[in-house]
This record gives C-alpha cells, sequence and structure tokens, in this order.
C-alpha cells in the first residue's frame, strides 16, 4: 500500500536535483536527454533498430557510446536489438534500446526471457498514433496495456514509467535503470512523440561518474541463482562468464536455473516474478498531483498530454470549478491508491479506444463518476480539458466536442 | 559417465531426456573431446542453445554457463553477450529451425559481422520437438508430418548462406563422422570470428520412422552415411549427396565483431584525447 501524497511531485529526481549544482543547462531535444541519462546512469550498450521517433536516440547513442568505452550495435531488427541488450546485461554491462511501437511488439520474445531471467535492462518506446505506422510524427498512447503485457504467458508482473518533459526524461532514464536493477527486470519508459522530438531546458550534471545516485551494477556470484518462491529486490543480477555455471533459459527454472516441469516450481517462479514488483509497489510510485485536498473532479493523465492538461486544470480553476490534477509517472504497477477517493475523474489519453481510463475506472470507488476524455493523434486543448472538467463538475457529464470521443464500454 | 562427461558436463543433468538412441548426446560428446583436445576448460566456454530437441536436451548439460535462448535466438543475445565477454569461447548448438528458419537473419547478420561464436547447427532435416514438420532443410521428396505428400518446397544448404554471408570458417558433416566432426570443431573453434559446423544426424523418433520408415537408429545412421558416399550398401546411387568437409576456411582473416568494436572504441578515446591537449 502506498502513502499518497497531495501535492506536488513525488519522485526520487527531487532529490538528486538539489544535490546536483555543478552541471549545464542547454536546449535539447527529449530524445538527448533519454540518450544522456542512460549514459550517466551507466549504460554502456545500446542495441537496436532505428524507428521514428526513436531513431535520434540511436543516433546519439552511436556517436555517445564509444567516447565512453560503450558499444552501439544496429541490429537486423528489434528482435535482435532487444535479445542482444540481455546478452549484453547478462555480461554485466548495463543496456538500453529504443523503439516505436511497431518495434515495441517485436520485443516481447526478448522482453518475456528478460523477464523470466530476471535480467535488467531499459527499453523506450516512443509512441505514435496507431494502429501499426499510423502516422509516424503525431503522438499516441495506445501501448498502456502493450507495456503491461509486453510478454504472454503470463504471470509476471512489468515495471513501466512515462516522461513528461525533457527533463524529467533525464532523470526518469537514470530511474529506470536503477529500478531495473533493484527489481532485476526490464522497465519500459513509455514516452511518446511530442516528449521524444520536442526540445526543452535540460540540465545535465557535470561529471556522471560522481552520481552517487546511479545504482552500480553488482554480480550474483552464487547460487541461488533464482531466489523462487521469494519476493526479496535488491538482489544482484545474474552474470555470464564469471564462471558460476549461471543457467538462463526460456522455461520454467529451478533457483539453479534447471529447466523443470513441475507445477511447484512453476509456483514459485511464479511467486517471485508477481510479488518482487507488488510487495515493493511502494519503491515504484512516482506521480504528480495538485488540487487534490478539496477536488471534486480530478483530471487524470500522463506523458506529453498531462501537460495541456494540467494547465486545463488551472484554467478550470480559474472558472471556480473545483478541479484536481493526477498526472502518472509510473504507469504499472498501476497506482489503484491514488483513484482510491470520492469524487469524479476525467481521464484524458491519446486513444479512442480508452485504455487508461479502464484502469482508473477498475481502482475509482464509483465507475460512473469515471469519464473519458479520448483524443488522437493531438494533444487536448486546454480549452478542452477545461470544458470538461466544469461539465462533469456541473453535471456528472461530458460536454459533446468536436474530436474527443467520451464511450468506454 | 565417461571421463569426458564427467569432465565438462552436470551430474544432475543427465542423461537427459531426449530419445533412445537420439543423436543429440553423441554429437555433444564429440564437441567434448574438440574442447578437451584444445585444452579448454568449463570457464572458458559459453555454451547456448536455442528450442527444440537440441536446445532442450543439451541446455544446462555443460558444466560452465548456460543460455537457453528462445526459439531462434540464440546468436542475438550472443551478439550481445560478445560484446560483454569477448575473451570466451561461444557453442552455440542450435537445430536446424533455430539456425534455419525462425532465426536465419541473425545467423546471416552473426556471419555479416563475424561475430565470434562457433555455431554447431544440429540438422535431424525437421522440427522434430513439435512432432516432425519439414524444415527448409528436409530433402525433396521426404514425407514429413507436415509434407504427407512429400516436400514440394525447394530447400537451402546453410553453409552457402553463411559463407555468401561471410562467415571465416564453414565446414558440413554427420553424426556418422566421429573424427572428422573432432577435428573440424576444434578448427572452429580456432577462428577468432563466426564458424558454422552443419551436422546432419537422425530423429529415429520423427524423420526416421516417417520419412524413412524405420525407428532403428543404425539404420538411419546407415541412411545418412550413404547419402555422404553418394552410394547405398548394394552399391547403387544414392538420390542426392552430401559433400562432406571443410567448406570455407578463411580462419582469422578478418577482425572479429566485438574487436572491430573496441579497435573503433580506442581511435576515438585516442581522438578525444588528442583534441583535448593543447
Ligand atoms: C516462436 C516459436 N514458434 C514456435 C515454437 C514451437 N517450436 C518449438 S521447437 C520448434 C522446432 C524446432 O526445430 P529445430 O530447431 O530444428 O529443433 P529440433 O527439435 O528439430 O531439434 C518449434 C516450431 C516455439 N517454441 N517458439
Ligand atoms: S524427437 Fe528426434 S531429435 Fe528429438 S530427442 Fe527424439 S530422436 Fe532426438
Ligand atoms: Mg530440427
Amino acid at each position: 500500500m502506498i502513502t499518497v501524497k497531495a501535492g506536488g511531485l513525488v519522485a526520487p529526481w527531487i532529490e538528486w536535483e538539489k544535490r546536483c549544482t555543478d552541471g549545464r543547462r542547454l536546449l535539447e531535444a527529449g530524445t538527448y536527454a533519454l540518450t544522456e541519462g542512460a549514459i550517466a546512469a551507466g549504460c554502456r550498450v545500446f542495441a537496436g533498430y532505428p524507428i521514428t521517433p526513436a531513431t535520434d536516440i540511436a543516433e546519439y547513442m552511436s556517436k555517445r557510446l564509444p567516447q565512453v568505452g560503450g558499444y552501439y550495435v544496429q541490429c537486423e531488427d528489434e528482435l535482435a536489438g532487444m535479445h542482444a541488450c540481455a546478452g549484453a546485461s547478462l555480461g554485466g554491462l548495463k543496456a538500453m534500446t529504443a523503439t516505436s511501437g511497431p518495434g515495441y511488439t517485436l520485443m516481447h520474445d526478448a522482453y518475456g526471457w528478460s523477464i523470466t531471467n530476471e535480467i535488467p535492462l531499459v527499453v523506450v518506446d516512443a509512441m505514435r498514433v496507431g494502429p501499426i505506422s499510423g502516422i509516424t510524427g503525431a503522438p499516441g498512447q495506445g501501448e498502456f496495456y502493450i507495456a503491461r503485457y509486453a510478454s504472454h504467458g503470463g504471470n509476471f508482473e512489468t515495471i513501466v514509467v512515462s516522461p513528461s518533459s525533457v527533463q524529467e526524461a533525464f532523470w526518469l532514464t537514470i530511474d529506470a535503470f536503477n529500478l531495473s536493477e533493484r527489481f532485476r527486470t526490464p522497465v519500459t519508459i513509455l514516452t511518446d512523440q511530442v516528449i521524444s522530438d520536442m526540445w526543452e531546458d535540460l540540465f545535465i550534471p557535470a561529471d556522471y561518474d560522481g552520481l552517487d545516485f546511479v545504482r552500480p551494477r553488482k554480480h550474483n556470484l552464487m547460487m541461488p541463482f533464482y531466489p523462487v518462491g521469494d519476493a526479496s529486490i535488491d538482489v544482484p543480477p545474474n552474470v555470464i562468464g564469471h564462471g558460476t555455471g549461471v543457467c538462463v533459459s526460456a522455461y520454467t527454472h529451478t533457483e539453479e536455473g534447471y529447466d523443470i516441469e513441475e507445477m511447484e516450481a512453476q509456483w514459485a517462479q511464479t511467486y517471485r516474478l508477481v510479488n518482487k514488483i507488488r510487495h515493493h509497489k511502494d519503491e515504484l510510485a512516482r506521480y504528480e498531483t495538485f488540487g487534490l485536498d478539496d477536488a471534486e473532479v480530478v483530471a487524470v493523465a500522463y506523458g506529453a498530454n498531462a501537460r495541456t492538461v494540467k494547465t486545463g486544470v488551472l484554467e478550470a480553476r480559474r472558472r471556480g470549478v473545483k478541479a484536481g490534477f493526477v498526472r502518472l509517472v509510473t504507469l504499472w504497477p498501476f497506482l489503484d491508491e491514488l483513484f482510491e477517493r470520492d469524487c469524479r475523474f476525467v481521464v484524458c489519453e491519446l486513444n479512442y479506444d480508452g485504455q487508461l481510463v479502464r484502469e482508473v475506472q477498475r481502482a475509482a470507488p464509483h465507475k460512473k463518476d469515471v469519464h473519458f476524455m479520448g483524443k488522437s493523434a493531438e494533444l487536448h486543448t486546454v480549452s478542452e480539458v477545461a470544458a470538461g472538467l466544469d461539465g462533469v463538475a456541473r453535471s456528472n457529464r461530458l460536454p459533446e466536442l468536436p474530436y474527443i470521443w467520451t464511450e468506454v464500454r | 559417465m565417461n571421463k569426458l562427461a564427467a569432465k565438462y558436463l552436470r551430474p544432475s543433468q543427465i542423461p537427459t531426456k531426449a530419445c533412445h538412441g537420439c543423436g543429440i548426446g553423441m554429437i555433444e560428446n564429440w564437441l567434448l573431446q574438440a574442447i578437451d583436445e584444445l585444452g579448454l576448460k568449463q570457464e572458458d566456454v559459453i555454451f547456448g542453445t536455442g528450442i527444440g530437441c537440441v536446445g532442450r536436451q543439451t541446455f544446462a548439460t555443460w558444466g560452465g554457463d548456460n543460455f537457453g535462448a528462445t526459439h531462434g535466438r540464440a546468436l542475438a543475445v550472443a551478439t550481445g553477450l560478445k560484446l560483454a565477454q569477448p575473451d570466451k569461447k561461444y557453442l552455440i548448438v542450435v537445430g536446424d529451425g533455430d539456425a534455419a528458419s525462425i532465426g536465419t537473419s541473425h545467423l546471416i547478420h552473426a556471419a555479416r559481422r563475424n561475430l565470434g561464436v562457433t555455431v554447431i547447427c544440429e540438422d535431424n532435416m525437421g522440427y522434430e520437438s513439435t512432432g516432425g514438420q519439414f524444415s527448409p532443410t528436409t530433402p525433396a521428396g521426404y514425407v514429413t508430418n507436415s509434407s504427407p505428400y512429400g516436400m514440394v518446397e525447394p530447400g537451402f544448404d546453410p553453409c552457402d548462406v553463411v559463407k555468401a554471408a561471410g562467415a571465416t570458417f564453414v565446414a558440413e558433416t554427420t553424426a556418422t563422422q566421429w573424427h572428422q566432426t573432432v577435428k573440424i570443431v576444434k578448427k572452429a573453434l580456432q577462428n577468432d570470428g563466426f564458424s558454422f559446423v552443419h551436422v546432419r544426424f537422425p530423429c529415429n523418433e520423427n524423420f526416421g520412422a516417417y520419412a524413412l520408415g524405420t525407428r532403428d537408429t543404425l539404420k538411419n545412421l546407415e541412411w545418412i552415411y550413404e547419402h555422404t558416399q553418394g552410394r547405398k550398401a548394394d552399391g547403387s546411387e544414392t538420390d542426392f549427396t552430401w559433400e562432406t568437409g571443410i567448406k570455407h576456411d578463411a580462419s582469422n582473416s578478418r577482425p572479429e565483431f566485438s574487436r572491430l568494436l573496441r579497435d573503433m572504441n580506442a581511435r576515438v578515446k585516442a581522438d578525444m584525447e588528442a583534441k583535448r591537449r593543447p
């Protein structure tokens, strides 16, 4: 159970920012921030396949990694990209890949393999509007559920986070690497075309070597390689090449990593993969709120879209609506606690099918009080959000607005 | 347990669950002989596999570090692992489905990059762990569980594919050629680059039963042997012939993949330092 703090941002980098005073102020793109965040976090391998709007991450990486003794591998496809990252991480190097929806779905084979083998690595998915290729230069939020279920077979939890500014993309990338090390699992940074391509103020620390909040890679040099039936975190990741005799595979495994076809082993493995995340949800909560103390209606958003939604909430308050704001940074595990309050919700997301809204409907006390403002390929405008909040505050109904879909069944 | 198995394998993981008379265990023994003759230790070799009988029946038998990738992806994993652990020898033991079908793109690009691994493609001419369907290496006309009227698709020779892609060592052998196989695997492991060893062996349970009409190990081995000779025991010609032996040996003739990247990094570092100097 997490304790919900009403007001402001809840995230580890608030402290980091205070400690980092020596650095440079730049005007840079989100892709640059994601790349530099990774380098600062100690990432030494990038393996992937270019795709808009994540291509610039690959290009930046090809330049930056050799400068720090790391390796850029332009793979034959995303299947290879994420598997190569998993291989590098198994060999002891921190690794990242970056893609968009079409590549993200190709990575699911490697994603599941990394989950089951508890391999830390970071995947950036810069979402564009779909389905499939959609419009390459327009933002989307279509992979909310795909990121949760980034592999088949069930019996696992995933960690998914989403930045909403260029600066946050930098800190959150370091955070994602730390989480992947602590939880021994891949972490997805679910960002979007706007945040990737957008140029903004960016502070980066002068010296990456001295960052005490970056979690260094440790090696597990002893059996058990897989503490099955045990939900503990901060277990050092396994390493290939240090003579430990570790076994890594796609199968249900014993604590030695041997393949096994027994129910007890299946249950013990599932217990670990699910509960190492569920039991430590409080360590994973990152979010921003304001106005919750007196809010009658709360707007909910994440990513780039949260920027205009936030201004929409301020505009609604100016008009006298008791409006509040929730921006999710941690998307998965889903922070139910934020929605366990007696008020109305307006969920703004960049798809017409309704994804985030379904989780809010599930978590909130009354489904009828949860409203959907879906938009496709374009951010919500401030006036749309303000009008939506106003309508819901007055009559618990959304007004009809062009380009906004409201139905979720 | 024989001496080599005792020296290199994990007692708890053998015998495997492979069918009685399957060639997978025998070939693994030959790999151990090559490793032993080269004086390699457990910790010198990383053992990678895919999915299928070849993958499952060898995974975790090796006493050192093992990885069993998903179907076809062993070389993709090895591409990243090699960057982190460049000094190890890699034995990537995979099936014909892994190497010549679902994972062919990784095979081609690992060969192109001259990734420093030795691929042992144990080819039983079909997808045997799923019950015996044809694969890109099933000979023309042969009956499998998904080619009940005979294999009509043309196949390909994986050796030709990897050679064209740039592999620096390519050889073909079979489960009937013990000494030749050991010799080839030793040479393959001595190449600091991409080595591909294609080893045909009979699956008695499926390919033997459906394509050749027998589950008898010796008869199936004999069928393979005849096809390496082009002649049957009765002196008549076989329907086709496999040329075995070393197909291409350009061992150590061009830099290994991870070395290329390390050399580039050294160049970048030197340039950066030169620029920093006043
Ligand atoms: C992505 C995926 N597709 C299909 C399968 C099912 N499958 C498992 S092994 C196999 C074929 C294996 O053939 P091969 O690589 O030749 O190995 P063999 O069993 O013949 O040794 C298939 C199709 C799978 N495990 N994964
Ligand atoms: S099915 Fe064929 S290849 Fe698989 S273990 Fe049995 S004999 Fe060997
Ligand atoms: Mg096969």
